[in-house]
């Protein structure tokens, strides 16, 4: 089983639970309109969505130089978290089970997939773009911040500095999920946790544009909980990682609604943010 | 750094004290006693961090590290460990000498005494690389180190007491001769338990399941040969991203250079240089002076096409002595100042290019080597260094630059990737993903190919039973075997850890290659800071360590504590043999319990102090 085996199942798997949640989370109603509000909404975060893009396409490049950069600039922080946090990962992890290890390698890999993937499609089916527009810049802002803490601190998880200690669950247990990982992150980047920002990021959406997806809100909180649990059990992150996460996305979900706001009432033409109040209040009066 | 900014705190208290004592101390008159009293300096916990490849790159030093750490906690010393990259580590520890203490494995095998020479003499304590990366100066081993190359009888004695003095001094302790775990599938190919991977030469032995040996190149097309495909899967991603058989960052046991390059001779494993690129070589009795006249095999080609001649291996000789060729010193002669330029010597091979005086060429395929004072028999290590070609590595000789940038002295011979390389082994390059993948292919100008006998294992002889060999990078040891179990690759290239074993076990198809290696683990001190300045502070930290605990549970059993590097060899003296426990260093407890009291009074004895259970010394 090689690395496009293991894609394939979690795309397979993930796009299986978009199907579910579009039915239960966006209703029919929205699913049948869709053909509609995809093209008035993708026309209206284009900005935001061509950001995005290059941001990933950046962090795909950066990331390798920035690996070599950090080594050089950055800050070897893994001792210090330990000083902190001392063996708090080693107790969380004395209470693994076959059926939690299970669970969480499962949230890890493809909660944390449908997680990210599921909201960007659900936003695009509602009557107006500003959830995921702010939705867009929040990924875009985590990924830049991220970014420059993973060159300026170098730490290694859990599992990489204390192996009698901490197991490395994920890997043991479904070893071939490595291949993905390491197509996505790299050993010394765990500070702070992308996983633990991220999923508060779309949980934190959730709650704010719950009137939009009041179904989604629980979803998203659970899921998120889960992963952040996840990435600590499964022994990848110290629970600093996850708390400077969370602050993160905190940070970042704040900052968003700012700009996007900003976005509205300004640059852009007055007819367009006309029509999105409107459709504001029209999402409102449902 | 955290010692500094500690002891810098210390310092600015105990001034801010003085001068409130002063202004008491001056009132009463007593300026003479605050002189005396100043002169006193404060004292600090000492402390010492161990650097370490993290569990991911290496399935036994971080924890080795870390159980080292509780000992040295348990003593009252501030011991923590930080975990670092290879390359990085490496980086940091033979080219930078930023470190208190590290782990890591001896790069190469270690079979001959004479290894020793490099490792410890005080002459390289300054150069980089893996020559004496401790800082350790000792001049009677200096001594001794260089009495070995000369007996010819009475060697072994010196040997004997060089290795005394080393297990005493502690320049590194020894923590384990780990064995090399590997898994190989055993539908494609056979013979693993015969190959030693941990060597080039490995990998030439390995045959193709179900074919015979002796027409292995026979009754196949090429086409059909094409996908014959030996797949490695390796924890360790520096080939995929540099290939210099120079950089001493990026090389480990060197079997994928050793594949690309050809030494003149190939070591046998068992102390004795046998003749690879060279036909034959003999050494002329002459007194007083060491010489080898070393005749090439005909048509030696480089992979590019070009003729490998005598020319080659004379200039090879001079590169690993400075990188670049004394351009400097000649353009000084020309200018006011002759000579204010250093050589810049290549960071690995300095031990055995040490012992060549000079290498002159004689015609196309005839060198004379003259040696340093030394027995031919030692004299033969010059011989397994890689051969590289002039009409490649004569551009590396300037200055290595960024951007058109000259930084710091190294040459570009020494930084370069060397992606492609261009050599005149087995295998030639194919293709690199940096940190993903590299592809070899089989050399078909190889002198293996023609010459079936010729005093080689008989194995060798044909070439290599494969026609590519593609190494793919995974994250961890564990991922490593999973992908073997899987039938995606054929081998771990790379030794895996103890934990894996059983999941080999389960996996059909699948052979355990359990090897004892000859490369120890070992915990470097660097002997330039204090108080590891002092080789009885090195000693008691030694007694601190409980080489059997850490074979019996960080090993997991799959090693063997020793005393020596030289350990294994018949070299190692009967006194220095590990009997239960450390002859030389015993630990200070027993089944990895440190006996705090004993070891508090080891420190006193060694004169140091304790205040409030911490091991302190005076700034």
């Amino acid at each position: 089983m090689g690395l496009l085996d293991v894609v394939a199942e979690v795309g397979a798997v993930v796009a299986g639970l978009h199907v579910l949640a579009a039915v239960l989370v966006v209703g029919p109603d929205r699913l049948r309109a869709a053909p509609r509000r995809v093209r008035a909404n993708l026309s209206a975060v284009a900005p935001a969505l061509a950001v995005l893009g290059i941001v990933l396409a950046l962090n795909r490049v950066v990331r390798d130089a920035g690996v070599e950069l950090s080594w050089i600039i950055g800050l070897n922080i893994t001792g210090w978290i330990h000083a902190v946090e001392g063996e708090f990962i080693a107790v969380l992890q004395s209470v693994s089970l076959p059926a939690l290890t299970a669970y969480f390698g499962f949230i890890y890999v493809f909660g944390y997939v449908f997680l990210l993937t599921f909201p960007l499609l659900a936003y695009l089916l509602h009557d107006e773009p500003r959830p995921l527009r702010v939705l867009l810049v929040t990924y875009v802002l985590n990924y830049a911040l991220g970014l420059v803490c993973y060159v300026t601190f170098v730490a290694y998880g859990p599992r990489n500095f204390m192996p009698e200690l901490v197991g490395s669950l994920l890997f043991t247990h479904w070893p071939q999920s490595q291949l993905l990982t390491a197509q996505v992150n790299v050993n010394t980047n765990v500070f702070p946790s992308l996983h633990a920002s991220l999923s508060t990021t779309v949980a934190l959406l959730a709650h704010r544009f719950r009137h939009v997806y009041p179904r989604w809100r629980p979803v998203a909180a659970v899921l998120a909980a889960s992963i952040a649990l996840s990435t600590m059990y499964l022994g990848i992150h110290w629970l600093t990682d996850v708390l400077a996460g969370v602050v993160l996305a905190a940070a970042t979900v704040a900052a968003a609604t700012r700009v996007a706001a900003d976005g509205n009432r300004g640059g852009r033409g007055g007819t367009d943010s006309g029509t999105e109040r409107l459709s504001r209040n029209t999402g409102r009066w449902r | 750094m955290a010692e500094s900014s500690r002891s810098l705190a210390g310092g600015r208290r105990a001034t801010l004290a003085s001068i409130a004592a002063g202004a008491v101390a001056l009132g009463s008159g007593c300026a003479r006693r605050l002189r005396t009293v100043t002169g006193w300096e404060p004292s600090s916990q000492v402390s010492l961090r161990i650097k370490a490849v993290p569990a991911d790159a290496d399935p036994y030093a971080l924890r080795a590290a870390r159980t080292v750490a509780g000992w040295f906690r348990a003593a009252g010393i501030d011991a923590g460990v930080t975990p670092v990259a290879r390359e990085e580590l490496l980086r940091q520890v033979l080219l930078n000498a930023e470190f208190d203490l590290f782990v890591a494995r001896l790069p190469e095998r270690f079979r001959s005494p004479d290894g020793l020479y490099s490792l410890l003499h005080s002459r390289f304590g300054e150069a980089p690389g893996w020559q004496n990366p401790f800082g350790y100066a000792d001049l009677d081993v200096d001594e001794m180190l260089e009495t070995q190359r000369r007996a010819s009888d009475g060697r072994r004695q010196v040997v004997a007491r060089i290795q005394r003095t080393v297990a005493e001094t502690q320049p590194f302790t020894v923590l384990a001769f780990p064995d090399d775990i590997r898994t190989a599938r055993t539908d494609r190919y056979r013979s693993w338990l015969v190959a030693d991977l941990a060597s080039p030469l490995g990998y030439l032995t390995v045959e193709r399941a179900g074919a015979d040996p002796s027409d292995r190149r026979d009754g196949s097309t090429p086409e059909a040969r094409a996908d014959e495909v030996l797949r490695l899967a390796v924890t360790d991603r520096r080939a995929t991203e540099n290939l210099n058989p120079l950089a001493a960052e990026f090389r480990g046991h060197g079997v994928l250079t050793g594949l690309l390059y050809d030494p003149l001779g190939y070591d046998t494993g068992t102390g004795t240089v046998e003749p690879w690129l060279a036909e034959s070589w003999a050494f002329p009795e002459e007194r007083g002076e060491t010489r080898a006249r070393v005749r090439l095999r005909e048509d030696l080609v480089w992979h590019d096409g070009e003729p490998l001649t005598a020319s080659d291996v004379a200039f090879t000789h001079a590169l690993l002595a400075d990188t670049s060729l004394g351009a400097d010193r000649q353009e000084g002669e020309a200018g006011t100042e002759a000579g204010t330029e250093d050589p810049v010597p290549a960071p690995r091979f300095q031990g055995r290019n040490s012992l060549v005086a000079d290498v002159r060429v004689l015609d196309e395929t005839t060198v004379e080597f003259r040696f340093v004072e030394c027995d031919p028999g030692v004299a033969t290590r010059a011989f397994t260094v890689p051969v590289l070609p002039e009409h490649v590595w004569a551009d590396r000789t300037g200055p290595a630059s960024v951007g058109g940038i000259v930084v710091g002295g190294a040459t570009e011979a020494l930084v370069t990737s060397n992606i492609p390389p261009v050599g005149s082994g087995p295998l030639r390059f194919v293709r690199n993903t940096p940190r993903e993948s590299l592809v070899l292919e089989r050399f078909d100008g190889h002198f293996l190919d023609d010459d079936p006998s010729g005093g080689l294992p008989g194995r060798m002889a044909g070439g290599p039973a494969f026609d590519r060999l593609s190494v793919r990078v995974v994250g961890s040891d564990v991922t490593a075997v999973e992908m073997v179990a899987d039938g995606d690759a054929d081998v771990t290239g790379t030794a895996v850890g103890a934990a894996t074993v059983p999941r080999i076990g389960r996996a059909d198809d699948l052979d355990l290659l359990v090897d004892r290696s000859e490369t120890p683990y070992l915990l470097g001190y660097n002997a330039r800071r204090p108080p590891l300045t002092n080789p009885r502070f090195r000693n008691t930290l030694a007694r601190l360590i409980d080489g059997s605990y850490l074979a019996g549970t960080v090993f997991e059993g799959y090693a063997q504590p020793a005393v020596s590097p030289l350990a294994g060899t018949d070299w190692l003296p009967s006194d220095l043999r590990w009997d239960g426990t450390n002859p030389v260093t015993p630990f200070i407890g027993s089944d990895g319990e440190l006996d705090v009291r004993r070891a508090r009074d080891a420190f006193r004895d060694a004169g140091y102090q304790y205040d409030e259970g911490a091991l302190v010394e005076v700034n």
